[in-house]
């Protein structure tokens, strides 16, 4: 039986050398210099100046779209692969792995907070993306990335109410107004522990980030008495239950609700008066970029106006672009879901990274689900 | 061939038994063994190893041999949510067996032209995404869905009832893209059923109940338990069916799991929750041989 299972290992060890052989090796390049170009194939070599025309994105799913990666490559001869992920989470868990090759991620903004602090982003050089001018200046010089150092703005968004008004006849205003007994198993809301406790905290006036033991045991009972009155629980797509008429009222992104307003005149938005949560999603490049020039043009080439908006064609989330805004149609521009008022962005708060809390802020949600 | 004998000549002296395959043998069985490292051994051994871990910081996990992932899965939270999951899985068993059997045994003792058109038709829906199906059954069950449609059209009732979204509406699809795992093995079962048995036990005076309760049934039990574990354990970790017709409400263990390689930032915890799931398939499985020894 011993040499049963030293055959097994050797042949096993076989074939993870043989594995590891397989990638050729990798030029160590993270600056863009062309001095980086001589240990990789002849043919990036031969294409002039200093980066091989390729350029990896790491981003979520469903946020950019093909036309706009096509463009690009139409405009700069720039190969583009894209690989998806579905959460910050996910994307921070394969890049501290150090599995792919990734040359532009999109985080928002707590991992961006996260990734600056443990030092994995690459500073961007702005002389590379001067449109970064187009971008009004409420989404510039945020906390998580004072002076953009390191990021560009994406895309923004938030969170409210959508009312099926007819099925709801009520005035609704509030979270307070969503959950209560005479809607019982008549909502959905997204499928997100910290989203549902933030709303929570917002209804008892505590500011989204202080994300304490004690704050959570204060909410603890609003949460209770909430998920007991939910039907769905759906981040990927809460539009469906609303759009099929399985519920009457929901609170969802803002560009699933203005998709919703623009599928029927019946839904209704409605921007919470307790206030709400307001999220950036960015585009930075990692320390492991091989390709951060083209990175950077590419990050250049999503703020020109006109690329901005075939980005709000596809995905009516708050775009942060001043000067693509003229350019959208009028029912886009007075769409309340994508664009909330100034005031309503005054009043609305950006999640900070809580770190170790966030298991508390899970554990507290599931224990009461599953009740 | 010979080579597999010749290289072995020095052993033979003892017992043909104890025959040492030669590196040819070894050869054939190293993808084989390589496969079974890379992609179970090396996995599962990689989620144990984590169970033990601490999450530090944005996603990294320290190994510290720490307890405390299993001392935190030992509370009523997480033994809900797996009880949930059991449940679940152990409907879909007994439905898919009732709805199963019939079906298996019709193909099994149909003429055998018609018995591979009537499996093809049991496999057909399997070659579409079960996501997409998922999703056509959603139509299907909505508010504003075919059978509420028909319903109201037909003033069957007055208004649409709720019909998605609801456990039934979960169990109904574990049970639709199950279903096939239990009848296929029972086919195989009933395929091999020997007419002489029935025939036998209809002769020595059996009425019909009883020889199908103490002779088809018993002949049949290897398809049973192998359907029966094909559907149950693949029951208890499915999380996008449960998710998209029950919508998500109670948790499943599924779902908590990958939620706490996400947005719960416990990767550990989820590893810990996934050995104890590892467990209950172990023991599963541990049962349903010993019921198959029997």
């Amino acid at each position: 039986m011993k040499n049963n299972a030293r055959h097994l290992m050797l042949s096993a060890l076989a074939m993870l050398s043989l594995a590891g052989c397989g990638k050729p090796p990798e030029p160590s390049a993270s600056t863009p210099t062309p001095a980086s170009s001589p240990g990789s194939s002849p043919a990036a070599a031969a294409a002039a100046p200093a980066e091989e025309k390729k350029l990896n994105i790491f981003c979520w799913s469903e946020y950019i779209p093909q036309d706009v990666i096509d463009a690009f490559t139409k405009e700069t001869g720039i190969q583009v692969s894209v690989e998806n992920y579905a959460s910050n989470e996910e994307m921070l868990a394969k890049l501290l792995a150090g599995g792919g090759s990734y040359d532009l991620i999109q985080p928002s903004e707590y991992a961006i907070e996260g990734l600056i602090a443990e030092n994995l982003l690459i500073p961007i050089d702005h002389a590379l993306i001067p449109n970064i001018k187009n971008i009004a200046p409420e989404f510039l010089n945020m906390s998580f990335d004072p002076g953009n150092k390191y990021t560009v703005p994406y895309m923004a968004g938030t969170v409210g109410i959508v009312v099926n008004t007819d099925l709801v006849k009520d005035e609704i205003t509030s979270f307070n107004d969503v959950f209560q007994d005479k809607y019982k198993k008549n909502i959905v809301v997204l499928d997100d522990a910290r989203e549902i406790v933030t709303w929570a905290m917002l209804s008892q006036g505590i500011p989204v980030n202080e994300v304490s033991d004690a704050n959570l045991e204060k909410v603890k009972p609003t949460v209770a008495k909430w998920v007991q009155l939910v039907k769905v629980y759906d981040s990927d797509s809460p539009k469906t239950a609303l759009l099929n008429g399985d519920v009457a009222l929901g609170v969802v992104w803002g560009g699933e609700g203005a998709l919703l307003l623009n599928a029927d005149k019946k839904f209704k938005w409605v921007m919470p008066k307790e206030g709400t949560h307001l999220f950036i999603d960015s585009l930075a490049i990692p320390k492991i970029a091989k390709h951060p020039t083209n990175a950077q043009q590419f990050m250049n080439f999503i703020l020109r106006p006109d690329i901005s908006v075939k980005m709000s064609d596809a995905f009516p989330y708050l775009n942060p672009n001043a000067a693509a805004r003229p350019l959208l149609t009028k029912e886009q521009q007075e769409n309340p879901a994508s664009f909330p008022s100034a005031e309503e962005i005054a009043k609305m708060q950006t999640f900070k990274d809580i770190g170790g809390q966030a298991t508390k802020v899970d554990e507290l949600v599931t224990s009461l689900k599953a009740q | 061939m010979a080579g597999i004998t010749a290289a072995t000549a020095d052993n033979l002296g003892a017992s043909a038994y104890k025959r040492r395959p030669s590196w040819v043998a070894w050869l054939v069985f190293a993808p084989l063994a390589a496969w079974l490292i890379l992609f179970v051994i090396v996995p599962t051994l990689t989620l144990v190893a984590l169970s033990f871990g601490e999450q530090r910081g944005l996603g990294t996990v320290e190994f510290t041999f720490t307890l405390e992932n299993y001392q935190r899965a030992f509370n009523w939270t997480w033994l809900k949510v797996f009880w949930t999951s059991i449940w679940y899985a152990l409907l879909t068993t007994g439905i898919c067996m009732v709805i199963g059997y019939p079906v298996a045994y019709y193909i099994g003792r149909s003429p055998e032209n018609m018995r591979n058109m009537l499996l093809t038709l049991v496999m057909i829906p399997f070659w579409t995404s079960f996501l997409i199906r998922t999703y056509a059954w959603i139509t299907i069950l909505s508010k504003e869905g075919l059978i509420n449609s028909f319903l109201v059209a037909a003033r069957i009732v007055p208004e649409p009832i709720t019909i998605l979204y609801t456990p039934f509406a979960a169990v109904l699809g574990l049970v639709y893209n199950y279903l096939p795992f239990m009848i296929l093995p029972i086919y195989t079962s009933v395929e091999r059923l020997d007419n002489a048995m029935i025939e036998a036990a209809y002769d020595l005076g059996a009425r019909p109940v009883r020889a199908f309760s103490q002779i088809i049934i018993p002949l049949t039990s290897p398809g049973i338990v192998a359907g029966a574990l094909l559907v149950f354990v693949p029951s208890i970790a499915m999380f996008a069916i449960t998710n998209l017709m029950g919508g998500g409400d109670p948790p499943t263990i599924g779902e908590v799991i990958y939620k706490q390689f996400t947005s719960g930032r416990a990767q550990p915890f989820g590893a810990a929750l996934g050995t104890l799931l590892l467990l209950i398939f172990i023991i599963t499985l541990w049962i349903g041989r010993r019921r198959s020894e029997e």
